[in-house]
């Protein structure tokens, strides 16, 4: 199934319609902050879908902060990525022209985390280049990916570290800490004689992209 | 020299705390312009731009507003702000970080899009508590994603972009086999990079036209 996701608020009709008249699909689903859900602009929205015998779903967000919104939005992405009646994967179009700046914005950084095709509609339409099905992840090896799934988000002593990435071996794994220190990926501290790995902000991110496509994949 | 880049609405305190607390600053870039179905705009922005020039003057730290024809060209304005960074990298200067808080919202999105394809240290301003919050961007770098074979066909695509060019012609043009290109551009499409359209004279044929983003992607790689 083809799903239109697209960013919106009161007032953003024309950009909206404008998504809708050249962005091919099945199902719509507005996205917003703050939404009036008996607001003139959203009402003749679901009137048009009703027209075409569709029904137009909305996702409320909270605009708490710009990184909760990410993950909002991500996870809103990661819903709709899967057909939940026959298993089969949707077609996801994201249109970031709609909503507060704070939104779009957090949507084009959840569209790059997620490999979404994504377009911002207002007055011409512009496909903004974030590859179809390429995340943070494809950037790293499958083992640089499980020394940062077995970090997490705490923080490992080294000896825990390389015993987790058992059955790799101390010079390997030590190899691939180098490897995403220098990429600003991890970061180590030394603290009552032990060595402590943690992911930089950047690595959480990773982390994230990790976990996003397992739960799309599964 | 340490460099920062911005992007200005109405509010010179989405962008000034940035210029503050960064160290070492010698230069600062930023990007601003009026849209003329928005009233308030053409008092609001130029009194916006002339605190941050003012700001930057006392401070001694050399300024450079640039002014953008249509804040709401989205494609333009990330060419424009992805070339710039381009050539202060080009020139040596760090830039230290782009605040993406100001402007109008396609402005702000541009700006960020840019920083994703360049990897620049990029900051948003909370509209009402003016705190500072660092973005974990991730450089998408496209030589990595896409593979050379891939990014040739994008490239001589988009050096032909005025041709109509089918999958026989364009592998003659990179020198490979019909097979091989074949293969390739089912991979581009699969990435959203290409499409295949009807040839105009020849209903048979189908020719191979690059994504208006490839550009954007590319950036002047050319």
């Amino acid at each position: 199934m083809r799903i239109l996701i697209s960013t919106f608020r009161e007032g953003d009709l024309e950009k909206l319609t404008l998504a809708m008249r050249r962005l091919p699909y099945d199902k719509l689903v507005i996205l917003g902050t703050e939404l009036d859900t008996g607001s003139a602009s959203l009402s003749t929205v679901k009137k048009l879908e009703e027209m075409a015998g569709h029904e137009v779903e909305v996702d409320e967000l909270d605009e708490e902060d710009f990184l909760t919104l990410v993950d909002e939005v991500s996870a809103v992405l990661s819903k709709y990525s899967l057909d939940p009646k026959t298993n089969s994967r949707n077609s996801i179009t994201l249109n970031i022209s709609g909503g507060s700046k704070l939104l779009g914005d957090a949507s084009l950084f959840a569209a790059f985390r997620m490999g979404i095709e994504t377009y911002h509609c207002e007055n011409r339409v512009t496909k903004l280049p974030v590859i179809r099905g390429v995340t943070a992840r494809d950037r790293f090896t499958p083992m640089q990916l499980d020394l940062i799934a077995a970090i997490g988000r705490g923080q490992v002593i080294y000896e825990d570290l390389v015993r987790l990435m058992e059955p790799a071996s101390k010079q390997s794994t030590d190899r691939l800490i180098r490897e995403l220190k220098k990429q600003g990926i991890l970061g180590s501290e030394f603290r009552s004689s032990r060595i402590f790995v943690f992911l930089s902000d950047t690595g959480r991110e990773v982390l994230n992209a990790i976990r996003l496509g397992e739960t799309a994949n599964s | 020299m340490v460099v920062i880049f911005g992007t200005l609405g109405y509010r010179p305190k989405s962008l000034i705390p940035t210029i503050r607390s960064t160290p070492n600053v010698d230069k600062v870039v930023f990007y601003y312009g009026i849209d003329p179905a928005d009233k308030e705009a053409s008092s609001k922005v130029p009194e916006a731009r002339k605190s941050v020039v003012d700001y930057c003057k006392n401070m001694k730290i050399a300024v450079d507003p640039v002014e953008l024809p249509d804040v709401y060209d989205f494609k333009n304005i990330a060419m424009r702000i992805r070339n710039d960074i381009r050539k202060h990298k080009r020139d040596g200067k760090e830039i230290a970080v782009f605040n993406i808080a100001g402007g109008t919202k396609p402005t702000s999105s541009a700006a960020l899009l840019a920083c994703i394809l360049e990897g620049i240290p990029t900051v948003y301003v909370h509209d009402r508590t003016y705190e500072e919050i660092h973005l974990p961007l991730l450089r998408m770098e496209y030589n990595e994603v896409l593979s050379k074979e891939e990014q040739e066909i994008l490239r001589t695509l988009l050096k032909n972009r005025t041709k109509e060019l089918t999958e026989v012609e364009l592998a003659s043009l990179v020198n490979k086999h019909k097979a091989t290109v074949n293969h390739h551009i089912k991979n581009l499409i699969a990435k959203g990079a290409v499409r295949l359209e009807k040839h105009n004279q020849d209903a048979r044929k189908k020719i191979v036209k690059i994504e208006e983003s490839a550009e954007l992607l590319l950036g002047d790689d050319l």
